[in-house]
């Protein structure tokens, strides 16, 4: 029994046998990317969590004894060929932009537009309470645009630091102690954002705690896409083309094109 | 050492008389009674000064309220470096008891032990000549101001054999069991075999870890004020570098204090300053330093000479002084001010301008974190509240 063979399983536990119309399912990454994020998941939490332990104060690792020699020269290793496997992630995530055509999408879907500020200034009003609706987010919201912006940012000032710090004989010696200062720097920064912002909007936020599965399925819910992104759904459903990359029916699972298992 | 610097206790008016006469009183007493267990392994004590001094009780509060510990493990002195001197051979002009006008060893007397090497009498003379030249010494033509703050021989070579109490002690096992049962095949005197064989050996090996060494050399060099009044920077520098990540794991051949400021070919008791030619952090010497040729580890032995020209330890407070306002202006403190003229002398115009570039980085991110961590935090509870609020009025809705 394959995984999609139990998730069709359970869902037929879970929905009602009378139904008017076959559930739809909506992709939001599809398989390629799903496994992009995860590598790249993986990679961040090792380098954080062997990065950190430079910082630590000499007293919290006293109990490892003589062992902590060795704990140091595996971390470092760990940390250098967990960053490689991220660099390389990246550098494939931006051949994936420019020769496959999903990844053209992407891009396209990505780039900063007018409409985000406006989207911004309205969602803050509506937050606020100012307003009574959001405003309508296309398939990217200008949350999505920071958060992939700053990922851009913060993966070339580490990567490029990065190298450095590791070939540090080649170079002015000035220029090591910028890479260090701004590689420490800017690990805080993107660990305290991921945690405040991604942390949030995937885990802690309620009908998603404790944790979103899209990451794993790569689809959402009718009801979620209406709610979260009104615009992409009007023009998926307004354009058959566009319904053949984005939507799903029947079961969960962004690799089928079966009709309704309920039908 | 560092017990005897402690500040005074209030005891000190009373407890001189105590072990001045009590104690003794109380030591012949034992002596007499315990006579018959003096241990035979013992080395040869002609002059009887373990009569007293093997009590490990027994020391006093000087004048200055510091607390002295006269015991001696006469096991522990048999095996070390000094184990065939008598006592008189250093300590010179104890002849009355209790000991008057007692004076500080002298490391550069002659020891009446013949070198064999020579078949002269054996002195640390030459060494000593050698130190009082370095940084460290007092001086030997020009007498250096602050003198009691300078190390003596006994502040880093605190014979670890005399009495456990003694300041810094070398973790490091200086003795290889298996080499040494090879020796004692034919030397069948165990004791003299050890001896030789610790004395032989004892330059072949590191006696402390490297992280002892920091701990060393910082215990003075951390003290901010001992080092202002000799227009030094306090040593927390080091410990913002790589370098002192690697010690403080404990890694095999770490780079310590005395890998880049005594390599190979270079000794301890004849440490420089840095513009001397002869210093092995002076720029001209500075690549074949960082590459730490003919060491046990080539460190960076790829180093460019930008690389190596570098700043190693961090930035600190010469700089610092240098980036303030009024750098020009001298105050009345003394201690200060020399700081203050040995930075004008050593900060180069590039150093100063590297360490603007870092801190307006430091700055900026310090306050481009501080920003985006609030503004991320607002909008996230910003959202959850109004989550919650759509909640609340749905549920309201649904009751209706």
């Amino acid at each position: 029994m394959t995984h999609n063979e139990i998730s069709m399983a359970m869902d037929d536990v879970d929905t009602p046998i009378v139904q008017d119309s076959p559930r739809r399912y909506f992709v939001r990454l599809n398989l390629s990317e799903r496994i992009q994020h995860l590598i790249f998941v993986t990679c961040f939490i090792m380098l954080a969590l062997t990065g950190v332990m430079v910082w630590l104060p000499e007293k919290t690792f006293h109990f490892l004894g003589s062992a902590k020699e060795t704990v140091f020269l595996v971390r470092s290793l760990l940390h250098r060929i967990f960053a490689t496997i991220m660099i390389l992630v990246c550098i494939y995530h931006v051949y994936y932009l420019i020769f496959k055509a999903a990844g053209r999408r992407w891009f396209k879907d990505m780039m900063p537009k007018v409409k985000d500020i406006n989207d911004f200034g309205g969602n803050m009003l509506y937050l606020i309470g100012f307003r009574d609706e959001p405003p309508e987010f296309d398939r990217f919201s200008y949350k999505h645009k920071l958060e992939y912006g700053a990922l851009i940012a913060g993966m070339t000032l580490m990567s490029v630091s990065g190298i450095i710090l590791w070939s540090e004989y080649f170079w002015d010696k000035f220029i090591v102690d910028i890479a260090a200062l701004i590689h420490g720097m800017e690990a805080v920064l993107a660990c305290l954002a991921l945690m405040i912002w991604h942390l949030y909007e995937v885990h802690l936020r309620p009908h998603k705690f404790p944790v979103d599965n899209m990451w794993l399925t790569g689809v959402i819910d009718e009801a979620e896409m209406k709610e979260e992104y009104p615009l992409h759904y009007k023009k998926i459903m307004s354009d058959p083309e566009l319904q053949k990359i984005y939507l799903r029916e029947g079961s969960k699972g962004s690799g089928q094109k079966t009709d309704s298992i309920n039908a | 050492m560092k017990h005897n610097r402690r500040k005074p206790t209030r005891l000190n008016t009373r407890w001189p008389v105590f072990f001045n006469f009590v104690i003794p009183a109380v030591v012949c007493f034992f002596f007499f009674i315990g006579i018959g267990y003096a241990q035979s392994d013992a080395s040869p004590d002609e002059e009887n000064c373990l009569i007293c001094h093997r009590y490990p009780r027994m020391g006093r509060y000087d004048e200055a309220g510091n607390k002295r510990v006269y015991y001696i493990n006469d096991q522990l002195f048999a095996k070390s470096v000094h184990g065939k001197l008598r006592c008189k051979s250093c300590h010179v002009d104890l002849d009355k008891i209790p000991h008057e006008n007692v004076k500080k060893v002298d490391c550069s007397i002659k020891c009446h032990l013949k070198d064999p090497s020579s078949n002269r009498e054996f002195s640390h003379r030459g060494m000593v000549e050698k130190y009082e030249n370095s940084v460290h010494g007092k001086g030997v033509n020009r007498q250096k101001k602050f003198p009691e703050d300078r190390p003596t021989c006994a502040y880093c070579h605190s014979n670890r054999s005399y009495n456990p109490y003694a300041g810094f002690w070398g973790k490091s096992e200086a003795l290889s069991r298996e080499t040494l049962a090879r020796c004692q095949g034919c030397h069948t005197d165990k004791a003299w075999t050890e001896k030789v064989y610790a004395h032989f050996t004892h330059r072949l090996r590191r006696r402390r870890t490297q992280d002892e060494i920091v701990k060393l050399c910082t215990s003075c060099h951390e003290d901010k004020q001992k080092m202002a009044r000799h227009g030094l920077e306090a040593i927390s520098t080091y410990k913002d570098t790589f370098h002192w990540i690697l010690v403080k794991y404990g890694v095999h051949n770490a780079p310590d204090c005395i890998t880049c400021h005594v390599p190979v070919g270079y000794t301890t008791h004849e440490i420089r300053p840095r513009d001397d030619a002869m210093s092995p952090i002076n720029k001209n010497n500075r690549i074949k330093t960082c590459s730490n040729q003919g060491g046990i580890q080539n460190c960076h032995p790829n180093a460019t000479i930008k690389f190596a020209e570098g700043r190693v330890h961090a930035y600190g407070t010469k700089v610092q002084l240098m980036a303030a306002a009024d750098k020009t202006k001298v105050s009345g403190n003394e201690e200060e001010s020399l700081l203050i003229v040995r930075a004008r002398e050593e900060i180069t115009q590039s150093e100063l301008f590297h360490y603007r570039v870092l801190s307006l980085i430091s700055l900026f991110y310090k306050i481009f974190i501080g920003l985006v961590v609030g503004f991320m935090t607002m909008h996230q509870l910003l959202v959850h509240r109004r989550i919650k609020r759509n909640a609340r009025k749905e549920d309201a809705h649904d009751a209706q």
